[in-house]
């Protein structure tokens, strides 16, 4: 009698052979981690294509080739060596302080920066960010005894130092595949609060610039805009002048808005990358904290014109694939320290003396002493 | 039973074939696209049930030094460095999700040797939302493709 169950084995095993077959296939198939080879490919039939929506329309990229990546965030510290600070003669409304002077033996402080895209679109790109920026003054008396100084404004950068907290907006519209407009704007607190004893939203200071740029090829882009800035201490509005450019060999380059900063880049490679120039900072900073003087500041409509320009050579690197360092030393040199009166809150605006003469009620005078500044940052696709 | 065994055979490879074949709904991200850039064209194709893109045109395709045809040569592995950019498969592993997504996938950036996570969205049949980031999605930053076309 046959058995029954003969066949059954047959048909299974074969089944089982089809299916291991085909299987197989499909493994070898998706196995495409490598890389191919081009030499046995025709590419030439991918020169004659074009949109197959006919109404698209390219449009610029806001960065040209070799750029240093855009941080997404960064945590650092600036540290800046000794140097001297004298002060001016202080009025208030009941007494008056005579000049008087100290030794910074150091001021240092935390940085942090966070920027996050919120649109990235061809025809639009729109990004917002945050920042935390403070300097801590460490003082003692010039003959370098522990300071003893009765003057408000030594007592509050002693006690409190300065801070700003700000939040940030750029926007990249390129117009086609050549022109572009570009958008920065800013809202910072800086004065001399503490962290947790922010200042009223209504001593915000407005920054913005505008540019409208040109970028004929993947390596040079260039503009010209207006700024209303602080950078130098005191309200200006001021142009500006974008220029950002690679050499073929990508190698050299330049990274320069003009006159907040102005850099030449050297790559060794992309993941590493030596810059020298300078940046030009600075913010109004409102005099507001009463602790550690007896001056209620925040009657006096007080505000540090703080300018300074930090000629410097950075080196920026990775550190493990998206996390670069970034270490810069240099020279800060200081281009005002003045404090204004701003009655009721009324903003002056000198034009760099061409529509006002209005007197600082403190000129002050600080040395220039040299810095260091590190940070770790995580950058942008 | 010849008969069965040949119909559960054919049931068996008919099956199999089913699971490889093209025409699912992912499979509209095959085609040829352009980035934001326009320096390059990648050629979208499946393998496997998975979807890979490779260089297929460069607006530049020689290297400016050497008139050499451009390398992978930012490429963190030396070994790969001689590797021509024609060909190089910089979209790799991505699996159709829903919603004209696909996803799990990387993306590479030949000008700085980057890899990132990566997913792919078809906001309409001829436009591609890229979205590179570094470990999660907010932070990175989407380019957008259009479809190319055989000029007629």
């Amino acid at each position: 009698m046959n058995n029954p169950f003969k066949p059954c084995w047959k048909t299974i095993l074969l089944i089982l052979g089809c299916w291991a077959i085909a299987f197989v296939s499909q493994a070898q198939n998706t196995d495409s981690t490598k890389q191919e080879s081009s030499s046995d490919e025709d590419f030439s039939m991918y020169d004659n294509v074009g949109f197959a929506d006919e109404g698209a329309r390219r449009y610029c990229s806001p960065k040209i080739e070799g750029l240093s990546p855009a941080k997404l965030i960064s945590v650092g510290y600036d540290f800046q060596a000794g140097y001297g600070l004298g002060v001016d003669t202080f009025t208030n409304y009941t007494n008056t302080w005579e000049p008087d002077s100290a030794r910074v033996l150091n001021s240092r402080g935390l940085r942090l920066g966070f920027n996050i895209p919120v649109i990235s679109r061809t025809n639009l790109v729109w990004q917002m960010g945050a920042n935390y920026w403070e300097q801590r003054y460490f003082m003692e008396d010039p003959d370098g005894s522990e300071l003893k100084t009765a003057h408000p404004l030594l007592q509050t950068l002693s006690e409190n130092g300065l801070r700003t907290l700000g939040v940030s907006t750029t926007v990249f519209k390129p117009l086609d595949d050549k022109r572009f407009l570009l958008f920065q704007g800013s809202a910072d607190l800086n004065g001399d609060f503490s962290p947790l004893g922010l200042m009223p939203l209504k001593y915000l200071k407005y920054s913005a610039a505008l540019v409208y740029g040109l970028r004929p090829n993947e390596k040079k882009q260039w503009g010209l805009g207006l700024a209303r800035t602080y950078r130098v201490g005191e309200l200006n509005y001021i142009p500006v002048f974008l220029f950002n450019w690679t050499d073929p060999a990508n190698k050299w380059g330049t990274e320069i808005l003009f006159p907040a900063r102005a850099h030449v880049r050297y790559t060794i490679n992309p993941r590493n990358m030596l810059f020298g120039g300078f940046e030009l900072e600075g913010q109004s900073y409102r005099l507001w904290n009463t602790n550690g003087t007896p001056v209620k500041f925040r009657d006096e409509d007080l505000e540090i014109r703080r300018g300074e320009i930090r000629l410097r050579a950075l080196y920026e690197f990775s550190l493990k694939d998206f996390v670069w360092l970034s270490v810069q030393a240099g020279y800060r040199i200081n281009y005002r320290y003045e404090v204004d009166r701003l009655v009721d809150g009324q903003e002056i605006y000198r034009a760099f003396g061409l529509l006002s003469d209005a007197p600082y009620v403190m000129e002050n005078r600080l040395g220039n002493p040299l810095y260091f500044q590190i940070s770790l940052n995580l950058v942008s696709p | 039973m010849k008969k069965l065994t040949l119909f559960l055979m054919g049931l068996a490879l008919c099956m199999q074939a089913f699971a490889i074949m093209p025409g699912d709904d992912g499979d509209r991200l095959l085609g040829v696209w352009e980035p934001s850039n326009g320096r390059a064209r990648v050629k979208v194709e499946k393998i496997g049930s998975k979807y890979y893109g490779k260089i297929v045109w460069l607006k530049e395709p020689n290297d400016p030094k050497s008139g050499l045809p451009k390398t992978d040569m930012n490429n963190p592995d030396a070994n790969l460095r001689n590797v021509p950019l024609k060909g190089y498969r910089m979209l790799k592993d991505f699996v159709y999700q829903e919603n004209n997504q696909w996803s799990e996938g990387t993306i590479y950036d030949p000008l700085n040797g980057s890899t990132y996570s990566c997913t792919i969205k078809m906001t309409d049949p001829n436009t591609l939302d890229i979205r590179g980031y570094i470990g999660v999605s907010a932070f990175g930053r989407t380019d957008v493709w259009k479809r190319l076309a055989v000029k007629k």
